[in-house]
């Protein structure tokens, strides 16, 4: 497997179209050429630390704020899982640990792995990290089903005094945590790990 | 082989750190300044941690339950642990910063719970919101107080709330039920705080809150009564079922009522009794029964029955205590015999003695030994002479014996007593009926009957019998007195007398009748229509020849010469001679004479025939008639002269001269010499005389009243003065008849007038008549004021004013 790299080429990361090293601007979309994007790796690391900043308080904040006639009740993500766990509805109390706890947590160490396993001197898993990067990639966009459902309770639940339903400070805060991991995610260039490929086979050959 | 360029090592140029940051990186550091914001914020936000001790936290939960003060959350539980010793539950609150520093020394907390009782449901809230802790305290912040001991139950008052806290002490019979409501004239005015057993004592004690404005109403003289429950009761007045509310019959209830006037307001804690029921309350604010007495021992050397417990102590009357105990004692060491004496003991109520409540028993004591060196000395008294109880007496003696207090009496101390003063009723009522036994009843019923044997052999006597006959008879001669003709003829007598003085009566009446018919009025009349004539005459004499004024000037110059106005005068003169003779001091005399209105009225009335009748015999008048009769000829015969004549001047001339030449000043010198004959006539001594000899008539006619007055009776002398009234009635009809004069020379003198008028006007005969009429009107006038006078005052003709 050669590189465009590797053939004295530069691909446009946007049509496509391989043009000759030198060429600045694709000239077919105008975009600009870079073969390789060397400050991409510090744009991760940046959306990957303020995702995970937004984490924390989403988990420790409530997401949820129910009130009915005399209760208030406020629950955090794990809070509510757990609740929902204890009146015996252990299917959905999965779907929403893993959906909120587990993917975003999963995503976190993917994106933090592959950016390390670029940048050091390990070997790479080759293709694996391929189909890991676009596994977080897909999966991503599929976090945002917490936010998702408490802006329909939000707004389907407004009964006045007697229940009403309102988002509680940890939903801003995950439904950032969820978009800077996305933009980490979408900031990694993918082809670094072809460069770490080569070196691993330069280094073998 | 392909041609590819060298195999270059790209070394990219190295930049700085700055230049190579992303601008990405913004984002987390924004992120990171906010959280470390939102932390600080919150950080610098959180208020201090209390701790709170409670014996129990039953409903407290962390995180969860909250503070409250005025039912605004200011805190929230942090953590619900316990103590090192495991007695109490501490509770860590996180308090609102604000709101710290007033969590001072009086904040109280407890833990407000859902309470259902009789009174109503409390804390309803919690029963879905779970408990809170309440807290109150003041609003002067004093710095924050980290640890504070819970309360078990809300307090009475709480801080802010306007009241007063006092304790309440249950007597027998009351009953304090924790939070039951205090009662004012049927409203809750407070409420019944925490009852436990007062310490060292038999009765519940409990604290009560009266809030404000009733705290007002609570002075010394306030009672507290228990409430509770129902009083149920049948007497005279029917059946009574009695309780004041529906709460206090479930829960009961403590109701005060301040039942006199003049207590001072109480202090904070004021110690109160709960009496069993509102009577005993309002007794008790006259005796206080509450306070425990002052206890003495008496010994009696008399052993009499009578006295009990409960017997009264008195004190010059009023009852200052009451007997406890009545016992024997046997004591030979100290009395040296073995006599039983009667050993009382007494308790003395110092709230009866008027000491105040506040006075210890050390001061009765002081008071009362002071007292038993005075001479104070205890002694047996009859209560009730009907029941024989006795009471205690402490009076005053005598005896210097210089006996005090036994302070070393067991169990109490020892008031000294003297001697009994009872008053054994049975001997007394005994000795009464011996008294009335011992009356000799018998020899007094034996005397009795000989006195009423005597008094019917008395009255059985024949001359006593008699009496009544006898004085029958004396009756009967008085009678015969009484009858007798010479009595009997008294009457008939004095109606005799009576008769007389009538008769003399009708004499006067017939003396005012002459009067009237003398007719010198109709004959002054008649002169009056003769000179009317003459001056008619004249009139028609003078008309139609005014051409005559010549010599009718010549008639009127001697016209004007006559002295009617000395005529006039003297005419007045004589009516003012009249008038003096009526004021002579003889005719004034008169009615002092008679004394009274009649003899006055028949004294003028005989003076007035007099003098008329003096006047008729001078014919004064009928010369007076008689010239005026020839001046009216003589007018007469100048009218004949002047009549039907007029061409005649010369004629006329002539007989205006004779007419000229009459002898009218002769006729008036004539006239005024009848005048002053009549007038001399009056003034003569004879007319003068005559009130003289009337009043000797009169005294006569008065000696004859006094005579008939002697004898006479009421009829006659009320007919006499009938006849007299007559008599003045006929003088008042002659009086009327003056009008009747004046109206006549009234005409005259207008005729007169019209005479002169025909005159011409400013001729001196004119004016000489015109005066000379004027004379004559005036002349008039005086008779009719004469007249009038008489019209208007009658009686000043008999008066002479």
């Amino acid at each position: 497997m050669i590189t465009a790299r590797d053939a004295g080429l530069v691909g446009c990361r946007r049509c496509a179209r391989a043009w000759p090293a030198e060429t600045p601007v694709c000239p077919t979309c105008g975009s600009a050429l870079q073969s390789r994007d060397m400050g991409a790796m510090q744009r991760v690391w940046a959306w990957w630390v303020a995702g995970v900043m937004c984490f924390f308080p989403a988990n420790l904040y409530p997401m949820l704020e129910t009130r009915t006639l005399f209760v208030s009740q406020s629950d955090t993500i794990v809070g509510g899982a757990i609740e929902l766990m204890h009146h015996g509805a252990y299917g959905i109390a999965l779907v929403i640990f893993v959906a909120s706890i587990v993917i975003p947590l999963g995503k976190f160490i993917a994106i933090a792995y592959l950016a390390l396993r670029v940048r050091g001197d390990k070997p790479p898993a080759g293709h694996g990290a391929h189909k890991l990067y676009h596994l977080v990639e897909y999966i991503g966009r599929w976090s945002m089903i917490d936010v998702f459902v408490v802006a329909i309770l939000a707004s389907l639940v407004h009964l006045g005094s007697v229940a009403s339903v309102q988002p509680g400070p940890a939903s801003l805060a995950f439904a950032l945590s969820v978009i800077f991991t996305m933009l980490s995610a979408q900031s990694f260039d993918s082809r670094l790990i072809w460069d770490r490929t080569d070196v691993q086979k330069g280094q073998a050959a | 082989m392909t041609q590819t360029p060298p195999n270059v090592r790209v070394e990219p140029a190295r930049r700085s750190l700055w230049e190579r940051a992303s601008v990405v990186w913004l984002v987390p550091l924004m992120a990171l300044l906010i959280a470390l914001g939102v932390a600080w914020q919150t950080w610098s936000d959180r208020g201090p941690l209390i701790t709170i001790t409670f014996d129990e936290a039953q409903g407290v939960h962390a995180r969860e339950t909250e503070l409250r003060y005025r039912d605004v959350t200011v805190g929230v539980v942090e953590d619900v642990g316990f103590s090192s010793d495991l007695q109490s539950v501490a509770v860590d609150i996180r308090l609102n910063k604000d709101i710290a520093p007033f969590v001072d020394d009086d904040a109280a907390f407890w833990v407000v719970s859902p309470q259902v009782t009789a009174q109503g449901v409390s804390g309803l809230d919690t029963v879905l919101s779970g408990v809170f802790i309440e807290g109150v305290w003041d609003r002067v912040p004093e710095g924050l107080i980290p640890a504070h001991r819970g309360l078990t139950d809300p307090p009475l008052l709480r801080p802010g709330q306007q009241g007063r806290v006092l304790t309440l002490r249950s007597l027998p019979g009351a009953s304090l039920t924790e939070g039951t409501p205090v009662l004012y004239k049927g409203i809750a005015v407070g409420r019944v705080g925490k009852t436990e057993l007062a310490p060292g004592e038999t009765a519940a004690q409990s604290q009560i809150v009266i809030f404000s404005p009733y705290d007002q109403q609570l002075t010394t003289a306030t009672r507290f009564w228990d409430t509770s429950g129902f009083s149920f009761s049948i007497g005279a007045g029917g059946v009574e079922l009695d309780f004041s509310s529906i709460a206090s019959l479930i829960a009961g209830g403590v109701a005060f009522e301040t039942l006199a006037s003049g207590g001072v307001p109480v202090r904070d804690n004021a110690l109160f009794d709960v009496f069993g029921s509102e009577s005993l309350a309002r007794e008790s604010l006259f005796s206080d029964n509450s306070r425990p007495g002052v206890n003495l021992t008496v010994i009696f050397e008399d052993n009499v029955s009578g006295l009990s417990i409960g017997s009264p102590v008195e004190l010059g009357g009023v009852q200052i205590g009451e007997v406890i105990s009545v016992s024997g004692i046997l004591d030979p060491l100290r009395f040296r015999d073995q006599r039983v004496r009667l050993m009382v003991n007494i308790e003395i109520r110092p709230g009866q003695l008027g000491m105040g409540d506040l006075s210890a028993s050390t001061d009765v004591m002081d008071f009362l030994d002071a007292r038993v060196a005075e001479g104070l000395r205890a002694r047996l008294a009859t209560t009730s002479i009907l029941t024989g109880g006795l009471k205690i007496e402490l009076v005053t003696t005598d005896e210097s014996d210089s006996a005090l207090l036994d302070f070393s009496g067991d169990p109490f101390p020892i008031l000294p007593s003297t001697d009994s003063d009872i008053a054994d009723a049975a001997a007394t009522a005994q000795g009464v009926l011996n008294r009335v036994n011992n009356l000799p009843v018998e020899e007094l019923l034996q005397s009795a009957i000989r006195f009423l044997d005597g008094a019917a052999a008395l009255t059985n006597d024949p001359e006593l019998t008699a009496v009544p006959g006898e004085v029958r008879a004396l009756l009967g001669d008085v009678r015969g007195v009484v009858g007798s003709e010479a009595v009997q003829a008294l009457p008939a007598q004095l109606s005799a007398l009576m008769l007389e003085l009538q008769g003399a009566t009708t004499d006067l009446r017939a003396v005012a009748a002459d009067l009237q018919a003398a007719q010198a009025v109709d004959r002054l009349l008649a002169a009056v229509d003769a000179t009317s004539a003459a001056a008619t005459a004249v009139t028609d004499s003078v008309t139609g020849v005014p051409e005559l004024i010549a010599s009718l000037n010549t008639v009127a110059q001697s016209a004007a010469d006559l002295p009617l106005t000395a005529l006039v005068d003297q005419a007045t003169s004589v009516v003012s001679a009249a008038d003096g003779l009526l004021r002579a001091p003889g005719t004034q005399a008169l009615p002092d004479q008679l004394g009274a209105a009649l003899q006055d009225l028949q004294g003028v009335l005989a003076d007035l025939r007099g003098v008329t009748t003096d006047l008729n015999d001078t014919q004064a008048v009928e010369r007076l008639l008689a010239a005026v009769d020839a001046a009216s000829v003589a007018a007469t015969a100048v009218t004949d002269s002047v009549t039907g004549v007029p061409e005649l001047i010369a004629s006329l001339n002539g007989v205006a001269q004779s007419a000229a030449d009459l002898p009218l000043t002769a006729l008036v010198e004539q006239a005024t010499g009848v005048v002053d004959a009549a007038e001399q006539l009056l003034r003569n001594s004879g007319t003068q005389e005559l009130p003289g000899q009337l009043a000797s008539a009169l005294d006569e006619v008065r000696q004859v009243l006094a005579d008939l007055r002697a004898g006479g009776t009421v009829d006659s002398l009320n007919a006499t003065l009938g006849s007299a009234r007559d008599a003045a009635a006929a003088i008042e009809t002659a009086a009327q008849s003056l009008p009747d004069i004046s109206a006549r020379l009234n005409r005259v003198l207008s005729q007169a007038t019209e005479t002169l008028e025909g005159f011409e006007a400013g001729s001196e005969l004119n004016r000489s008549a015109r005066g000379a009429l004027s004379e004559i009107e005036r002349a008039a006038r005086a008779v009719e004021s004469l007249a009038k006078a008489l019209e208007r005052r009658p009686n000043s003709i008999i008066l002479g004013r």
